[in-house]
């Protein structure tokens, strides 16, 4: 490298970088390092929660861009998981090589945003948050009725993913595949924060009439966010597809939606940290919940009873405690 | 002024909002290189005719012209990519956002790197980022900002968030300048020093159209003024011509002299 342009990188790294978030992005160097040997010392069964963690994850860096970001919150955003788990599953089992019909999910969940955001992108606030969930309702409902997609039994017998020749079989596997997953939509959403089109999508979440004066497209920057935050939900359910081998529309609940909304709250929104936080603390949560309610003697309902218990009283903590989440709370005070 | 022809042109310019008529056929034009001051009483119409230009409001009837095309039908964010900028009278900073970002937002008109370069960190987005950067240096040194660079701008004094809105459509560099109000708010120095840049940018030949109460600002740096009240252009030339016509006497006093 010469000279003049090692300069420049280190002018480029410290416009990324301010000297306190240098010391940010340490805690993210550590922090990967530890996160990447916790599967080494998980049971299987936890490798299991571990995996459903990471695909939340992917989801909610997604959503908390959108609604950080773009203003604008998805009930719905568990219809772009569906897409991609669907699109990932029907193209494998059409005799798609797995490692491609994984990559066609992102872009057809990205896709299929594109397609639906432009009218709905228009609604403002709540009329959105309901467009998306009657989205999704509508989609459960063609899905559960479609015989191409299975019907309510969904897809079975699905290959395992295999990259390169080395087959994905185990759970180990996904979860290393599942952390790759979660660094790159990271990364992602971090250099697509940190850039002119972020600069626009931070400019229009607080000063609309302003930033679109200065240039900024807001309509299709809207799209954009929206399109990239059902590309990482649609890969999470491409990954999703693989690992479990089998798919039904019960797999995408709106409760699914909804707990993507509340780690997105609870870790901080427009906070890379804090939606991967915010994912890890919930799936923990709920884990320790599911334990107790499926206990002797429980009635069958109280999983789910008390999973919504949970999200509503941790939103009302949040929104009471601390409004802006977890991550930027910690951030401001330190 | 003839022989140029005008840069931007306002042609009946009319916007009502239910029975009240913020704007009845105004007609307005700036020169290629003039300073024009709009002045009138409060609600006479300036901030509506400001947002007609820049499209954040549709007009009800007229057409504006600008560049030798009509421009009323294209979206706000396009005719910034034209060249015109606005320091809006009532908009709030960025928030969120360290000054020098805000102003940055302001290069968006003349920037073009997208998400992809961004995401792949190509070189084409790595010069164009320190290209906005050295822009936007230069409009916070000409705003007189550098010194709260680095803050968040949501934290800044009320004359130095003016000063940042004046900075961020300057980090475009506009060749059409509209200022909704820009010196409200602004203490003595201040102000001199915001008079000081408005006319060091007529010198270099931008455009610019200035709403503002101060009528010694106004005698200082407008070229031609257009005077309006409850809507209507009452009186147009000079701050000499304009401030000695009767009409104009009555409206800012209120009644018949
Ligand atoms: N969005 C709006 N809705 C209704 N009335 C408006 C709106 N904007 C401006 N007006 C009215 O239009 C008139 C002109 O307002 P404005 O252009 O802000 O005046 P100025 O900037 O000269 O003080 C006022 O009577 C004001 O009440
Ligand atoms: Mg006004």
């Amino acid at each position: 490298m010469t000279e003049r342009s090692e300069r420049h990188d280190r002018v480029f790294w410290s416009s990324l970088f301010s000297s306190r978030q240098d010391g940010i992005r340490w805690w993210w160097i550590a922090g990967a390092l530890i996160v990447s040997a916790v599967p080494l010392l998980l049971a299987p069964g936890q490798l299991t929660t571990f995996v459903l963690l990471g695909l939340s994850a992917m989801a909610v860096v997604g959503l908390s861009l959108l609604m950080g970001y773009a203003g604008q919150v998805s009930l719905g955003q568990a219809s772009f998981t569906a897409i991609g788990a669907y699109t990932s599953g029907l193209l494998a089992l059409h005799h798609t090589p797995p490692l491609l019909a994984l990559l066609a999910a992102p872009i057809v969940a990205a896709l299929a945003a594109a397609g639906v955001g432009v009218p709905i992108l228009r609604l403002r606030g709540h009329q959105l948050a309901f467009a998306t969930l009657a989205l999704q309702l509508i989609l459960l409902s063609v899905l559960g009725d479609a015989d191409w997609a299975g019907g309510a039994v969904g897809l079975q017998g699905l290959p395992y993913l295999s990259i390169g020749g080395f087959e994905l079989d185990a759970d180990l596997d996904y979860a290393y595949l599942v952390l790759a997953g979660v660094l790159l939509v990271s990364l992602i959403a971090h250099r697509l924060v940190r850039s002119r089109v972020g600069r626009g999508l931070r400019a229009l979440a607080t000063g609309e009439t302003a930033a679109e004066a200065s240039g900024v497209p807001v309509g299709a920057y809207r799209l954009l966010v929206f399109a990239v935050s059902a590309a990482f939900a649609g890969l999470a359910g491409g990954i999703y597809s693989f690992f479990l081998g089998y798919l039904a529309p019960g797999s995408f609940p709106v409760l699914l939606s909804i707990e993507y909304v509340v780690m997105a709250v609870v870790g901080g929104l427009g906070s890379i940290g804090g939606a991967l936080l915010g994912a890890a603390l919930i799936t923990v949560v709920v884990q320790l919940l599911t334990t107790l309610a499926t206990q002797p003697g429980m009635p069958s309902y109280a999983p789910s009873v008390l999973s919504y218990a949970v999200y509503a009283l941790l939103l009302i903590a949040v929104v009471l405690f601390v409004p802006k989440g977890i991550v930027p709370t910690l951030r401001r005070s330190s | 002024m003839t022989a140029v022809p005008a840069l931007l042109t306002v042609t009946g310019a009319t916007r009502r909002f239910g029975g009240v008529h913020a704007l009845r056929d105004v007609d307005l034009d700036v020169a290629p290189g003039e300073t024009h001051a709009v002045i009138g009483p409060n609600g006479a119409g300036k901030s509506t005719l400001f947002k007609l230009i820049g499209g954040q409001l549709v007009a009800t009837a007229g057409t504006i012209g600008y560049d030798g095309q009509r421009i009323d039908r294209l979206a706000p964010h396009r005719r910034a990519r034209r060249g015109i900028a606005i320091a809006f009278q009532d908009s709030p900073v960025f928030g969120g956002m360290t000054v020098t970002e805000n102003v940055m937002v302001g290069a968006h008109a003349v920037t073009r790197a997208g998400p992809v370069a961004a995401v792949l960190g190509l070189p084409r987005h790595r010069r164009e980022e320190a290209e906005i950067r050295e822009l936007a240096a230069r409009a916070l040194d000409r705003a007189g900002l550098t010194a709260w660079a680095d803050r968040p701008a949501d934290a800044l004094p009320l004359g130095q968030q003016r000063a940042l809105q004046v900075a961020r459509a300057l980090c475009g560099g506009p060749r059409l300048l509209l200022l909704d109000e820009p010196a409200s708010g602004l203490r003595g120095p201040e102000r001199s020093a915001l008079a000081g840049l408005i006319e060091q940018l007529r010198g270099e030949g931008l455009s610019i159209l200035l709403v503002e109460h101060d009528v010694a600002f106004v005698a200082r740096l407008a070229d031609r003024v257009t005077v309006l009240d409850l809507g209507r252009v009452i009186a147009r030339g000079t701050f000499a011509e304009i401030r000695t016509d009767p009409a104009v006497i009555t409206a800012y006093l209120g009644g018949p002299p």
